[in-house]
């Protein structure tokens, strides 16, 4: 067991990429319920491409440079949203249609400017990320960014609920609704921009949706989703960097197909809606107490 | 008195004008009947009264403040498999004094369940939306418009796969509040509804609006005892040619 554990005493570049890891678990998983109850779960993984350009963009312009990366990352990411938007409310085309343009144009683009100022290694790193290059600045982005979405997504809480149960609702009174929504596409693109780093702008988004879709197999509540998630989350990155360390795999790919492994055993075995659950469940007699736990 | 006048009011739903020339009162205190065949505008003049949908042409004059302006929608609107309790449905009725960001007082929690219990839902307090039937859900959705301590309440079509339980109890609430002084706006389909309900009618057709009564309305239908008649009749409307205000 120690021995299991002992490369987090023994590496600082393992300590570092551990802090990134619960960081990023702290804050992603919660935006993943959302996206998730939103019925927008492919929006992130939209976003996790749009941020490509961006990042390569930045790389071209200064190198390794992380803040350069990120700031170009977060800058493409939050031009589509906004275009997607845009575009969506100008022609009245659904907005994944508009979204799924948007991404693909960029995701062309992004490779397109890696290869053309880099080499393969680069783009592999881009793509792909990497724990050893997880610094003090790139520890700093994460921490930043984990902590800039907890407060904020604390403070639009309730309008972000109201927001997805009844939009006309805030309308009526008085809220704008492209804000709360322009709000979390933010949040959502910034902390895919701060994952990349660790798991690589195409994974990244597994950290926010996996562990989201995971829990609803175990709680119908908003308050154990999120917590769940979370759970979820740090678990995978935890288990997930210490098997590609004694394995000797990537680091990326093992948090995010642990987090997989977690949602396809609460997908077989979870207490709602599991292939378990529906072949175990009984209809419950009807004078038997009710206890909330029967699904609809 | 009243608080909500429209003058020349038109509204477009995108390229196509939905209604024109829109004039006239909506009294205070009572219950007024939207009725029309559909298409006829009806949900586009709620839109436009709650000030989602801005006027093309006209004005609608409305004194009561947008915090207490609430709207009951049909529920197919509504997201129900969200993850929301009965309980926390009726506590978001809390936003014009609450807001985004105040925290939740124990006073208002005592008035959310002297809601429910007003509404027959307390045993339901902590069940989630997805799992209520029609009527509970709508006795839930009033729940959050009483929170709100509305003076201007606009229901689009409230009884619609709602339980006759249910209609009683609502037509009860939404009458306490007319005689409290709220001026209530309810989208109807049915005559039974309308003559239980309603205090006077706007009736849409072809793109105008014509004041009445409900017992014009009835009369028109050949209704003069309703008791006689099986309850749910339909209302049919006149031809869009024939009619113009």
């Amino acid at each position: 067991m120690l021995d299991l554990i002992a490369p987090l005493a023994d590496y600082g570049f393992m300590r570092r990429a551990l802090i990134a890891g619960l960081a990023l678990s702290l804050a992603a998983p919660p935006l993943g319920v959302f996206l998730m109850l939103r019925g927008m779960s492919l929006i992130g993984d939209a976003m996790a491409h749009a941020i490509l350009p961006g990042v390569a963009l930045g790389f071209l312009m200064a190198g390794f440079s992380l803040p350069a990366m990120s700031l170009g990352g977060i800058l493409s990411g939050l031009v589509v949203a906004g275009l997607a938007g845009g575009v969506s409310q100008m022609t009245g085309h659904r907005e994944d249609s508009a979204m799924a343009s948007f991404y693909l144009i960029s995701l062309a683009a992004g490779v397109m400017l890696v290869s053309l100022g880099g080499s393969s290694v680069d783009l592999t790193h881009v793509l792909f990320g990497s724990i050893l290059a997880v610094d003090t600045t790139a520890l700093l982005l994460i921490a930043a960014v984990s902590t800039v979405t907890v407060l904020l997504l604390a403070t639009m809480f309730r309008a972000l609920v109201m927001e997805c149960l009844d939009p006309l609702f805030l309308r009526g009174q008085g809220v704008r609704p492209g804000l709360i929504q322009g709000m979390f596409l933010g949040l959502v693109v910034i902390n895919l921009t701060a994952g990349f780093q660790t798991l690589g702008t195409l994974m990244a988004v597994g950290l926010m949706m996996l562990p989201a879709t995971a829990a609803r197999f175990w709680s119908k509540r908003l308050e154990g989703l999120m917590g769940l998630a979370i759970a979820i989350a740090m678990l995978a990155s935890t288990g997930g960097l210490l098997i590609s360390y004694h394995l000797d795999m990537p680091s990326g790919p093992s948090i995010i197909l642990l987090a997989g492994i977690v949602y396809l055993l609460s997908a077989l075995f979870g207490r709602y809606n599991s292939l378990f659950a529906r072949l175990r469940r009984r209809a419950a007699p009807l004078d038997a107490p009710r206890n909330g736990t029967s699904s609809a | 008195m009243s608080r909500l006048h429209l003058d020349g009011l038109a509204l477009a739903q995108g390229a196509r004008t939905v209604l024109e020339g829109l004039s006239g009162s909506f009294p205070d205190g009572a219950i007024t009947a939207l009725i029309g065949a559909n298409g006829a505008g009806k949900s586009t003049l709620i839109q436009g009264i709650m000030g989602i949908l801005p006027p093309l042409a006209g004005r609608i004059d409305c004194d009561v403040p947008k915090e207490r302006r609430a709207w009951l929608p049909q529920q197919l609107a509504l997201d129900l498999s969200f993850p929301m309790s009965v309980e926390e449905l009726v506590m978001t009725g809390s936003w014009p004094t609450r807001g985004a960001l105040r925290g939740y007082r124990p006073a208002q929690y005592r008035q959310a369940r002297s809601v429910m219990q007003r509404l027959g839902i307390t045993h339901l307090a902590h069940r989630p939306l997805g799992e209520l039937s029609g009527g509970q859900r709508q006795r839930a959705l009033l729940g959050r418009t009483l929170m709100q301590e509305a003076e201007l309440l606009l229901l689009d079509e409230p009884f619609a796969n709602v339980d006759s339980d249910t209609v009683n109890v609502l037509i009860q609430v939404l009458r306490d509040m007319a005689d409290q002084g709220t001026t209530i706006i309810v989208v109807l389909h049915d005559l039974e509804h309308l003559a239980r309900l309603a205090d006077c009618v706007l009736m849409l057709a072809g793109g105008h609006a014509q004041w009445t009564t409900p017992h014009a309305v009835l009369e028109r239908h050949g209704v003069t005892d309703l008791a006689s008649q099986a309850p749910f009749v339909s209302l049919t409307f006149p031809d869009s040619s024939s009619c113009s205000t």
